[in-house]
């Protein structure tokens, strides 16, 4: 009469899929064995990888100790414009994006949000975006090959020096693991860490270590894959910290050529096209200087500093040209953030609490503190900002 | 007992695949009034939606309210994925609440359970068929609200290609084929919380109890995944790809959600059915 | 008799609520082709018995054989074998009476889908019930659904009908019809298994007994086995009760209480005491003796006496 072997389904199923979830994870963390390489070996191989034509997806999560800007702003109004909050939001949560490359001329990257995508898609003739939340598209006519790469890359750079952290699209592995990579001096530990599996395939592991005790960062691992070199995936980890504050990586990647179509875009009907100037166009607004743009100040960063506690020193009127007051103490956090009209209200009042929360008073200034990085505003507006504590930065601000 | 007495059982016809009952439970589902009263209200939401877009004819609400609220002017098919965009976390689970959690204990009340079991139905066949009516339904309930919105957006509203969350766009065929891996993407998600319904269902004999319980799951598995605290948990909750469904919207379409969606309700399938297996086999039926 | 010339036969079948005994224990033996009456006051256990014999509760401890399976073990073969009406019918008030029907015939593999139609009418032409088959069953009396419950159970042919209170709630000719129902399968061999607290219908019924009291089964065999085991009463009309009571004090009986002043009634409790003895005594004790009744053991006073007089249900 007993009945009870009848709940021993109900025991046991658990139990498989634990044991199965447990042991998948424990075949994807199992380190695969490769012929060993020297870190230089390493290094060299990273150089000559050819990585011409790949698809693949990169998942990039950033815990760099600020609040979340998922829980501040409304659903399905993630994908804002609003610089702030979209540089908040790259900070902090986790991100998905697919990339498709075909040579240096096709690419298309899509970065997935929930309910909603953002598109960048450059082949040989033309540069588009697309974000389908606002169902805006923005062109720029490619006229000539070199001339559009050579002036993409300079935007890109230019970019990425004013504004580090505010990056539209998470960048490929590849991309940021040469960023690391050139980083490379004396003060730094490099050294071959066993290998790992990434996106499904055999890499090695590289292992970057700062020596520097005042940086915040302390360990930078790269994944390289076995067979091509090709950097798989990069997670820097600060000092003190045992979760990587920033990781990305490719969960699943395909070194065959994508299919061609994926690099054509056709507006869709009903979307809002801006056009970017040409480069002649953008060219002679400059010179014509008729524009009203607020003078550029004429002093350049200074850099203090070097290897890894490099501290960069934006002068005196960066912070009011970037529309961010200078910490007087009482300066509403209105000032601090750029508000634009059509801005939605509630976003506006998220992002404001995020960064009242995130902004601390220091000596001298207000400071915002990541696990990696620390930027001061101080009073007589300038910014300082580097890889390293507030403390060195209220120090360098005053000398 | 002698054992070859066993063996005179009587003929076996047509019917022992089962599949009189499973036609038998469907019947019995969509004759009930309550049924079609759910199917309506779910039709309602893609009409409520299109008609307050057409009437306010108010486009400045730009980037607020549930997601493709703003396509829909420009075109009609976009009503459909409004409306699932709503109904997803709260409608869908609150029907499937209903039909799953008044599986057996709505048997139970009504005292049938006892006749269907000395038919004799089977328990573990009941279970089956049970659950069987209850995905059925999911799909039916997907349904209804998809192609209720393409309908009512095509009376409504220019109708034309549709533009993708890529930004490229498919014809109207190409869109309905996606529309339909849509509802089946639904319909798979929804799964794992029939599952957990059917399970509650064997618990009591008062089915409001088990449909209550069933809804409230499904909030509160919403609820903590909202919370960032609890990021580890995330990917073991039936919620989590939820509204995943948009990745069927992408060009190229990313499987891995469908993939990994179908894999974790799979395994809510088989916890809570050898749970509700364990529980229903066991039980004594006293209705 | 060997254990397939029984339809029922149980051994030590118990079923226990928490720490009441609703089940203790009982030895039902129900041969085949019989009809056979399973008595009990309310809360006895009947139902209990009941849901156990047919694989709706588990019991406890003990064993049942059924037909030629053992239960639970082979319900699968068993069961579509017999014909069941289990505390009341249960019905899904949405559908029609012939839906109703057709989903608890789907419910059974073993039944043809393609006389499903000519089965399903024939049972409601049985039970009178042919022409409100169409009518939704939340529309149906009380008699109506015990009808429909009673259909249910002569969907197919069966070797076996476990019928619990059929008659419940059905009128003069309802139950008179569920009689002859009952004779007429019972004459075509199907055994047939009524629980009931009606004794009359029982007596009408049956050929045999069972009797539950409290959870247990405290007689069991033919009906005129179980009236010849109970006692005989003398009724007698006297103008002198005051003495005739004396006597049968002095004879050893226990006289009871009327409200008629003139009548005095005893149960012959005594072994070997028999009425026309008490005649002679009274005689000579010079009461005056209106009238002397002896009457011999009816199934009512052995029911009485079997399961205690109170009114209160046990348990
Ligand atoms: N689900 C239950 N939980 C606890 N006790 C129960 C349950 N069902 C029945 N009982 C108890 O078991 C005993 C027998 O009940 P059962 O229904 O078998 O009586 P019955 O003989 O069929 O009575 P009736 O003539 O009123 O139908 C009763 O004391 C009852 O209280
Ligand atoms: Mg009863």
């Amino acid at each position: 009469m007993n009945k009870n072997w009848r709940w021993l389904p109900a025991g046991i199923v658990p139990a498989v899929i634990v044991a199965a979830s447990v042991s998948g994870t424990a075949v994807a963390e199992a380190q695969p064995q490769l012929p060993a390489k020297t870190a230089q070996e390493l290094l060299e191989f990273v150089a000559t990888s050819t990585d011409d034509a790949y698809s693949g997806t990169v998942e990039q999560s950033s815990n760099l100790g600020l609040p979340d800007v998922g829980m501040a702003t409304p659903s399905g109004g993630t994908s804002s414009n609003d610089p702030t909050s979209l540089a908040l939001e790259l900070l902090t949560g986790e991100h998905t994006a697919r990339v498709f490359v075909d040579g240096p001329d096709r690419a298309r990257v899509q970065v997935l949000d929930e309910l909603a995508q953002r598109d960048v898609i450059v082949n040989s003739t033309d540069a588009w975006s697309y974000d389908s939340a606002t169902n805006e598209v923005r062109h720029a006519a490619l006229p000539d090959k070199d001339a559009a790469k050579a002036e993409l890359e300079a935007r890109l750079q230019q970019k990425v020096a004013d504004h580090p952290e505010l990056q539209d699209l998470p960048r490929t592995p590849a991309e940021l693991a040469e960023l690391f990579l050139t980083e490379i001096d004396p003060s730094t530990e490099v050294a071959v860490d066993g290998t790992s599996r990434v996106a499904d395939r055999s890499a090695y592991e590289l292992r970057l270590t700062p020596e520097d005790p005042a940086t915040l960062i302390g360990t930078i691992s790269v994944s390289i894959d076995s067979e091509t070199g090709v950097p798989l995936g990069v997670a820097v980890q600060a000092k003190g910290q045992e979760d990587a504050a920033f990781d990305a990586a490719f969960s699943d990647v395909d070194f065959s050529a994508p299919d061609a179509t994926i690099f054509d875009f056709t507006p869709p009907p009903g979307a809002t096209v801006i056009e970017a100037p040409t480069v002649d166009e953008a060219r002679a607004l400059v010179d014509g200087k008729d524009s009203d743009l607020p003078a550029v100040p004429t002093a350049k960063p200074t850099v203090i500093g070097e290897g890894w506690s490099t501290i960069v020193e934006l002068p005196a009127g960066s912070a009011s040209l970037m529309g961010i007051a200078p910490g007087s103490g009482e300066a509403g956090m209105g000032e601090i953030m750029e508000i634009k009209p059509g801005m939605d209200p509630e976003q506006v009042a998220g992002a404001q609490a995020l960064l009242e929360q995130a902004l601390t008073d220091v000596d001298g200034g207000r400071a915002l503190q990541t696990s990696l990085a620390s930027v001061l505003i101080t009073d007589d507006g300038r910014i300082l900002m580097g890889a390293v504590g507030i403390d060195q930065l209220v120090a360098a601000a005053r000398q | 007992m002698p054992a070859e007495s066993v063996s005179t059982r009587p003929s076996r016809s047509g019917g022992s695949l089962g599949l009189t009952l499973v036609l038998s439970e469907i019947t019995v589902l969509f004759r009930r009034l309550r049924t079609w009263a759910m199917i309506g209200a779910l039709a309602l939401i893609p009409i409520l939606i299109a008609v307050v877009v057409r009437v306010s004819s108010d486009t400045s609400g730009s980037g607020r309210g549930p997601a493709f609220l703003n396509s829909i002017t420009q075109n009609g098919l976009f009503v459909s994925l409004t409306a699932l965009t709503v109904a997803i976390p709260l409608f869908l689970p609150l029907t499937i609440g209903v039909v799953a959690g008044d599986t057996i204990a709505g048997e139970a009340n009504l005292g049938t359970l006892r006749y269907l079991l000395v038919a004799p139905a089977g328990r573990i066949r009941l279970l089956l068929v049970k659950y069987a009516g209850a995905a059925l339904f999911c799909f039916v309930a997907t349904l209804t609200v998809v192609v209720t919105g393409a309908i009512i957006g095509a009376l409504l509203f220019p109708v034309g290609p549709v533009t993708l969350l890529s930004g490229d766009t498919v014809g109207i065929g190409g869109y309905f084929v996606r529309l339909l891996l849509l509802a089946l993407y639904v319909t798979v998600s929804l799964l794992g919380l029939s599952a957990i319904g059917l399970f509650i269902s064997t618990l009591t004999t008062i089915p409001v109890g088990a449909m209550a319980a069933t809804a409230a799951l499904a909030a509160v598995a919403q609820i903590l995944g909202a919370l960032p605290q609890l990021e580890w948990l995330h990917p073991w909750l039936f919620t989590n790809y939820w509204l995943g469904f948009a990745d069927l919207l992408r060009e190229p379409i990313v499987w891995t959600s469908f993939a990994d969606n179908a894999l974790l309700q799979l395994g809510y399938i088989a916890v809570f059915g050898a749970l509700a297996y364990g529980r229903f086999s066991t039980r004594d039926v006293l209705s | 008799m060997s254990t397939t010339d029984f339809a029922i036969r149980t051994r030590g079948l118990t079923k226990v609520f928490g720490r009441q005994a609703a089940v203790g224990g009982i030895d039902l033996a129900v041969p085949r082709g019989t009809v056979f009456g399973f008595l009990g006051p309310n809360g006895s256990g009947k139902t209990t018995t009941i849901r156990m014999l047919l694989g709706l509760a588990t019991a406890t401890s003990g064993e049942i054989d059924l037909l030629d399976g053992e239960m639970p073990r082979d319900a699968r073969a068993v069961l579509p074998r017999v014909g069941a009406l289990v505390e009341g019918p249960a019905i899904y008030p949405f559908l029609s009476g012939r839906a109703n029907l057709r989903r608890f015939d789907a419910a059974d593999r073993h039944t043809s889908p393609s006389t499903r139609t000519a089965r399903v009418d024939a049972a409601l032409e049985r039970v009178g019930l042919g022409h409100a088959a169409n009518k939704r069953a939340h529309a149906y009396s009380l008699g109506m659904k015990q009808r429909l419950g009673i259909a249910n159970a002569l969907l197919a042919p069966r070797d076996l009908l476990i019928l619990d209170e059929p008659t419940n709630g059905l009128d003069p000719q309802g139950t008179r019809e569920v009689r002859h129902l009952i004779r007429s399968l019972s004459d075509d061999g199907t055994t047939i298994f009524v629980s009931s607290h009606l004794l009359a219908e029982v007596e009408q019924m049956c050929s045999m007994i069972a009797v539950m009291s409290a959870g247990r089964l405290v007689a069991q065999g033919t009906l005129d086995e179980l009236r010849d085991e109970g006692t005989a009463r003398v009724r007698i009309t006297t103008p002198d009760p005051l003495e005739a009571r004396r006597v049968l004090l002095g004879l050893g009986l226990a006289p009871e209480v009327h409200g008629r002043d003139d009548v005095v009634t005893a149960q012959l409790s005594v072994p070997g005491l028999l009425p026309e003895t008490v005649n002679t005594a009274l005689v000579r004790a010079e009461v005056r003796v209106r009238g002397f009744e002896a009457s011999g053991a009816s199934l009512e006073d052995r029911f009485v006496a079997l399961t205690g007089e109170g009114f209160d249900v046990a348990g």
